[in-house]
């Protein structure tokens, strides 16, 4: 076998320090953050405000918290909003940032939040943490006995403020999901090169963690290509000092599948950390999450149903935490009661169904974990050996040949040649293969699946089936045939 | 030889929600238009330089992330003085922060300048069929 490597070239601690006050310098509250002190006060903080302890404490004790996303632009709503969640139950928040933050274009920010304090309304769909800075940004850390999480930017700001996850390595999400024409290479250079505050705390005894979400399969498409990127990115993040880490399972609504794929990411991604020397990384948890198309505003029995499902297919799987978003995700941000409703709904399940702690094992769950982990270590010998054994090397050309791929993208440089349908029991199927290379007994398997529903349907799966399983979890219907009252 | 009109694509703002416009493209051109497809997050200045350029007949704009009204502040304006008056303009998707009556909200965006406004989950064909119609009225098919 090749030798194992991971092509990074670490920047030395000068241009680090360069490079890290370059990025702050981009906002006056920038000027806020003093490094050594930003270490102080992480290592100030209580047990229960540092994420992977809470995490670990909630798999120790059995029990399991929803990871909701919450962000409201008036500094007082939100420390309201985040003391709503607590009481629901919630001791992991997150700061979900507003899309100007996330683009850098914070003027354009400071005029309209100028705006919310003068009418009251939150016109931003998330709380802008560059803008507030430090001391404000502080307030509400110290306000709410939870550990919190900034979500989609935030930088070292969040983490001065006492935010204690933080991104480090390969994020796909970026790549994949919310950019139009990033290139591989630059996702790359931008992850791999750059920053690696978060080594730079590690090695001052401040271990900030990570979720990781892989390549986001945005529409329903198996989920190996997405372990795969977890995989990648699990390695990619040690490298760079990240100390603590956890996967996203991205939940397409067949619980065989579900369950499979929250089994076999934290079991698989641990072996490949292993195998590239990172035995000092923590896996703290899995997190199963929502993230197909969800039920419109104004279906509130189908949004409370896709919510409680996730939870308790978390539940059964002994997770101990679950990415949940609220009713409201269909009506873009959501009010402090949906957001409590919805998480109460949630912790209902937890208490309930996890504290049994039930062990079964399903004929289904197996298939699928083994069909799923089939597919996981093809494409990732196929990525070590375009690399020759180098994971980034090969990950590039992967992707600039489609040996990773995944569809629905809106990046004009993603090959964009698969395409997922369900089958007739729900579960998510290739209907295109483009470049994955995917063994041949593996094909036969999806394509005879796929011809179980093209029976049940009487007619030939093709590009409008795929388009019309979008909307399989939003209109509750994930199997093929017309409803009953139809 | 029938006229074949041009449309174009895309979400407006920095929505990064793609697959709905992907979609309606894909059956607009399966519908016999011509489609020029911005993808995601183009500005509205963008929209109304590539309607110059291609002389297009309608602009159909998604958005889903309840932030199209900042967006479109000033856009009827800007496209009157580019000269683009009889573009048809239509949306679709969340377009307004929480929970909201469809009615005010097709109000509020018929006051921006839109021809067409439309709630989440519309069928593309329910936009076509509506498209085809209001060409029609106006010559242009």
């Amino acid at each position: 076998m090749k030798k194992l490597r991971i092509s990074n070239k670490r920047i030395d601690d000068d241009l680090l320090m360069k490079k890290r006050r370059e990025e702050l310098d981009k906002w006056p509250t920038g000027r806020e953050v003093d490094f050594d002190e930003a270490v102080a006060y992480q290592k100030s903080l209580p047990d229960s405000k540092i994420w992977w302890k809470v995490m670990v404490k909630l798999r120790e004790e059995g029990r399991m918290s929803v990871f909701p996303r919450a962000g409201t632009p008036i500094l007082e709503n939100m420390i309201e909003l985040c003391q709503s969640l607590r009481d629901s139950g919630v001791v992991l928040i997150p700061v979900t940032t507003d899309s100007y933050t996330r683009l850098g274009q914070y003027e354009k920010i400071e005029e309209i939040l100028k705006e919310c304090y003068k009418t009251g309304k939150p016109l931003l769909n998330g709380f802008p943490i560059i803008n507030y800075g430090v001391k404000k940004t502080r307030k509400l850390i110290e306000s709410v006995d939870a550990a919190f999480s900034p979500r989609g930017a935030g930088g070292e700001i969040a983490i001065a403020s006492g935010m204690t996850t933080a991104e480090a390595g390969i994020g796909f999400l970026g790549f994949g999901s919310y950019s139009k024409k990033m290139t591989i290479r630059e996702l790359v250079e931008r992850s791999q090169n750059g920053m690696r505050t978060i080594g730079w705390y590690a090695d001052r005894g401040v271990i900030l963690c990570k979720d990781l979400h892989g390549w986001l399969p945005s529409a329903p498409f198996p989920l190996s290509v997405n372990i795969v990127c977890l995989i990648i990115e699990a390695v990619t993040a040690a490298e760079q000092g990240q100390k603590a880490l956890y996967p996203l399972v991205h939940c397409m609504g067949n619980m065989a599948q579900d369950m499979a794929w929250i089994r076999l990411a934290p079991r698989i991604i641990r072996e490949y950390l292993d195998k590239f020397g990172y035995k000092d990384c923590m896996i703290i948890g899995t997190c199963p999450a929502q993230t197909p198309l969800f039920p419109v505003a104004m279906d509130l029995g189908g949004a409370f149903a896709y919510l409680t499902y996730v939870s308790m297919v978390g539940a059964l799987s002994k997770a101990n935490a679950v990415d949940l978003r609220s009713i409201d995700e269909g009506a873009g941000v959501p009010t402090r009661e949906t957001h409590k409703v919805s998480y109460r709904a949630a912790k209902w399940i937890f208490d309930i169904v996890r504290e049994q702690k039930i062990n079964f094992e399903m004929k289904d769950v197996a298939v699928e974990e083994k069909v799923t982990e089939i597919e996981v270590r093809a494409i990732l010998d196929k990525i070590l050996d375009l690399g020759d054994g180098d994971i980034v090397d090969g990950t590039i050309k992967a992707v600039e040949s489609g040996v990773l791929d995944s569809p629905w993208s809106p990046n004009v440089n993603v090959k964009d040649k698969v395409l997922g349908v369900r089958d007739a029991r729900g579960a998510c199927r290739y209907l295109e293969f483009g470049n994955l290379p995917l063994p041949k007994q593996v094909k036969e398997f999806h394509r005879r699946k796929v011809a179980e529903r093209e029976k049940l349907e009487g007619r030939k799966a093709d590009y409008h089936t795929a388009v019309r399983d979008l909307w399989s979890l939003s209109k509750g219907k994930i199997v093929g045939i017309p409803p009953y009252n139809q | 030889m029938k006229r074949v009109p041009t449309v174009i694509t895309g979400t407006v703002g920095m929505d990064a929600h793609v697959i709905g416009t992907k979609v309606l493209s894909r059956a607009l051109r399966d519908a016999g238009f011509k489609v020029i497809e911005l993808g995601m997050q183009v500005t509205p200045e963008e929209f109304i330089s590539v309607a110059q350029e291609t002389r297009a007949d309608a602009i159909l704009m998604s958005s889903l992330y309840g932030m199209a009204e900042l967006d479109l502040k000033g856009f009827n304006e800007k496209r009157m003085e580019a000269g683009l008056g009889d573009v048809l303009l239509y949306i679709g998707g969340n377009l307004v922060i929480g929970r909201s009556d469809n009615q005010e909200v097709e109000k509020k965006f018929k006051a921006l300048g839109f021809d067409r406004v439309y709630p989440p989950e519309t069928d593309t064909e329910v936009g076509i069929a509506d498209l085809k119609k209001d060409l029609k009225v106006r010559g242009k098919m």
